[in-house]
């Protein structure tokens, strides 16, 4: 299949105003890449803003009020868990740091509104989970039952506890301690992030990161953690906040030193790249300058292999068939992110032991862009 | 044109290049398909569906596929997989289930992305310009009334999907082949000796399987959706006297809205809509051992333009 430069999905992303024009058949395609991605539901949110949707076919609009509808769900069930965890840790004296989409919701931003997400997101400290890890189970959160191998996983390696399921609602609760996980190339101090912590305006036991945190955090995501199967959706957060913090210049002037300082310079000189190429994310010129000339930023062998193959990624093609360089630059991107998780030695011993119960199902039916 | 206009080898071509495109109530249907006796299939319980031809003036809800895997698979054992915009989300089924693979695979495409409509789980008939609705549970005889009703008169509006619509606050047509399970395929065989029944398939995860033809006018209104009027709650228990009886309006909402696949999904709009159909019609309760006496109590219920609610 041929594809459009730049790719319509990204086009009509950056100009919503386009898709109208579009002919049928583009759009057909625009609502599956979407659907895939799992950006429909924002895509339905952005014509929203821009009072689009009552100029599109009925049947369109129905693919779109239909994502919006199962976001709204989300959006619910999301607020719905932070009111339940609150309750649960209700006169520990605790304080709820929210991480990904429990921010964006409680902060409010734009970027959140047809926002799908899955699980709520949580940053503790592990002095407390005793606690926390009680109360949870007193209010109907339990662990999965994980093989002996995962467990340890979790708790020796991971930047988070093994995930809770609410045995009730089957909402699933990912509490973590640090942003990336112990056994990383990258070792951020979560001291930082804890300090720099904001409440959230209005409610006492909730906190978000501090916006260039945010941004950081959802760059190491990204680029520095295996989560290339929703590489879209990732960078679209990160335009998104970056578009909410725009005209802030004290954001921009925090933001290069705060990645200095938590040591995390590189996803972020990726994250800002392929938001202005392939976004047109509203970034200063400064700002770029800036970062580029970092000594930790990628060079320019690292920055074309990443640009081939991230661009790969983050550009749906014809849905109804894996191209063969899309499931390449997959690989590839996962085998990277595995290689920035953990020591060689350690790698070999896990993807050893996963390998065997992991690749029979889960790898070869992942969905692929 | 109709898909029954063309032959099923033309059909099979359609299929395997780039795809047939055909019309199902408020659905855009786009399949691909290599399995060989599929158009046989389509021809004969599709063939009342206006078939869509190039050029394509609007997109199609759902692109299917239904092919035999790649490899040794194709001749050892062979299956087929059911896939909605490339994604197979069913384990495949022996290749000469592709009918019910179909079928189902539809239905969950149709249960995952209409949260714009209210999605009961129910048949919808219409009689006398409204719509009688049979919300039902695996069992209950859902499937049998409403294709002993669709054979007696009543307009098919759908067996397994109650598609309501917020903004014009009525159910949309869908019909389809009526999916009959078990004892009911002998059951509608003794019923009505015209009932136009596809081969059965047997050692289904629902048993044996066998399709029963839709209505040919059905099928010509689909594009008339029909307001709520009745709401009659079937139950089918063997060998017992057949009895209807009225539910209080509170029971009625929150038994509708327990059958709807969506509600929650849908938020406020879920809750004015289950309060609107409540509001408009009459609900009942049908305990049936004979689908002979329960079709004659349906027939009588429905013999008014239309009931008047208890407020």
């Amino acid at each position: 299949m041929n594809r459009s430069n730049p790719p319509l999905l990204l086009r009509v992303l950056r100009q919503p105003e386009l898709f109208p024009g579009l002919p049928v058949s583009s759009q057909d395609l625009i609502l599956r890449q979407a659907r895939r991605t799992h950006l429909l539901g924002r895509l339905a949110a952005i014509f929203q803003e821009k009072g689009l949707l009552e100029h599109l076919r009925p049947r369109v609009n129905n693919h779109l009020i239909s994502a919006f509808n199962l976001a709204q769900e989300d959006r619910r069930m999301l607020t719905w868990e932070v009111n339940r965890v609150g309750r649960a840790l209700w006169n520990t004296g605790l304080k709820i740091i929210l991480l990904k989409g429990g921010a964006y919701v409680f902060l409010d931003l734009s970027m959140a509104k047809g926002r799908h997400v899955a699980d709520l997101d949580i940053l503790m400290e592990p002095k407390d989970f005793p606690l926390i890890e009680a109360r949870m189970a007193e209010h109907g959160w339990k662990q999965a039952n994980l093989h002996p191998y995962d467990q340890r996983y979790y708790r020796e390696w991971m930047h988070e506890l093994p995930p809770l399921r609410h045995r009730i609602r089957m909402t699933e609760l990912d509490i973590h301690h640090t942003i990336l996980p112990r056994t990383s190339r990258l070792q951020p101090d979560p001291r930082l992030l804890f300090t720099a912590a904001q409440e959230v305006p209005g409610n006492p036991m909730l906190k978000t990161l501090a916006p260039t945190d945010l941004v950081i955090h959802a760059a190491v995501h990204l680029f520095h953690d295996n989560d290339f199967d929703k590489g879209l959706r990732g960078l679209l957060d990160l335009d998104g906040l970056l578009d909410h913090w725009a005209g802030d210049a004290a954001f921009w002037e925090q933001l290069l030193p705060r990645a200095r300082l938590l040591d995390l310079v590189r996803p972020l000189s990726y994250a800002l790249y392929f938001c202005q190429t392939l976004l047109e994310s509203p970034i200063p010129k400064a700002t770029m300058e800036q970062i580029a000339a970092e000594p930790q930023a990628p060079g320019r062998v690292a920055r074309g292999i990443m640009k081939q193959l991230v661009t790969r990624i983050m550009t749906p093609g014809d849905p109804d068939r894996l191209e063969f360089s899309s499931w390449l630059a997959w690989s590839l991107l996962y085998i990277r992110s595995h290689w920035l998780r953990m020591p060689p030695g350690m790698l070999v011993s896990h993807l050893t032991q996963k390998g065997l119960r992991r690749w029979r199902f889960d790898v070869r039916n992942r969905r692929i862009v | 044109m109709n898909i029954g206009q063309l032959s099923p080898k033309e059909l099979g071509h359609h299929l395997q290049s780039g795809g047939l495109r055909w019309v199902i109530g408020p659905f855009v249907i786009h399949l691909r398909s290599h399995v060989p006796d599929f158009p046989e299939y389509l021809h004969k319980f599709y063939g009342e569906n206006q078939l869509l031809m190039p050029p394509w003036n609007d997109i199609a809800d759902f692109h299917l596929t239904l092919n035999p895997p790649l490899g040794l698979r194709r001749y050892w054992r062979p299956k087929v997989h059911f896939r909605l915009d490339g994604n197979a989300f069913f384990t495949p089924f022996p290749l000469d289930h592709a009918p019910p693979l179909f079928e189902w695979g539809l239905n969950m495409a149709i249960a995952a992305r209409c949260n714009h409509w209210l999605l009961l789980h129910a048949a919808v008939l219409e009689k006398n310009g409204v719509a009688l609705v049979l919300p039902g549970t695996p069992g209950a005889g859902k499937s049998t009334l409403c294709a002993a009703l669709a054979l007696q008169g009543f307009r098919l509006l759908s067996d397994e999907f109650g598609l309501y619509c917020p903004q014009q606050k009525c159910f949309l047509a869908n019909p389809r082949p009526i999916g009959l399970k078990n004892e009911s395929i002998d059951v509608i065989r003794a019923f009505n000796s015209q009932a136009v029944l596809g081969q059965e398939y047997p050692n289904t995860r629902k048993g044996t399987v066998s399709y029963l033809q839709p209505p040919a006018l059905s099928v010509h209104n689909a594009h008339i959706g029909a307001t709520p009027a009745w709401i009659v709650f079937p139950t089918f228990i063997d060998n017992q006297p057949t009895c209807l009886e009225k539910l209080p309006q509170a029971e009625s909402f929150m038994r509708l809205a327990a059958n709807a696949f969506n509600y929650e999904t849908m938020g406020v709009i879920g809750f004015e809509c289950v309060t609107d159909i409540v509001q408009h019609s009459l609900a009942m309760q049908l305990r049936f051992g004979r689908l002979e006496e329960a079709v004659t109590l349906l027939q009588d219920l429905t013999q008014s333009t239309r009931p008047i609610p208890e407020t």
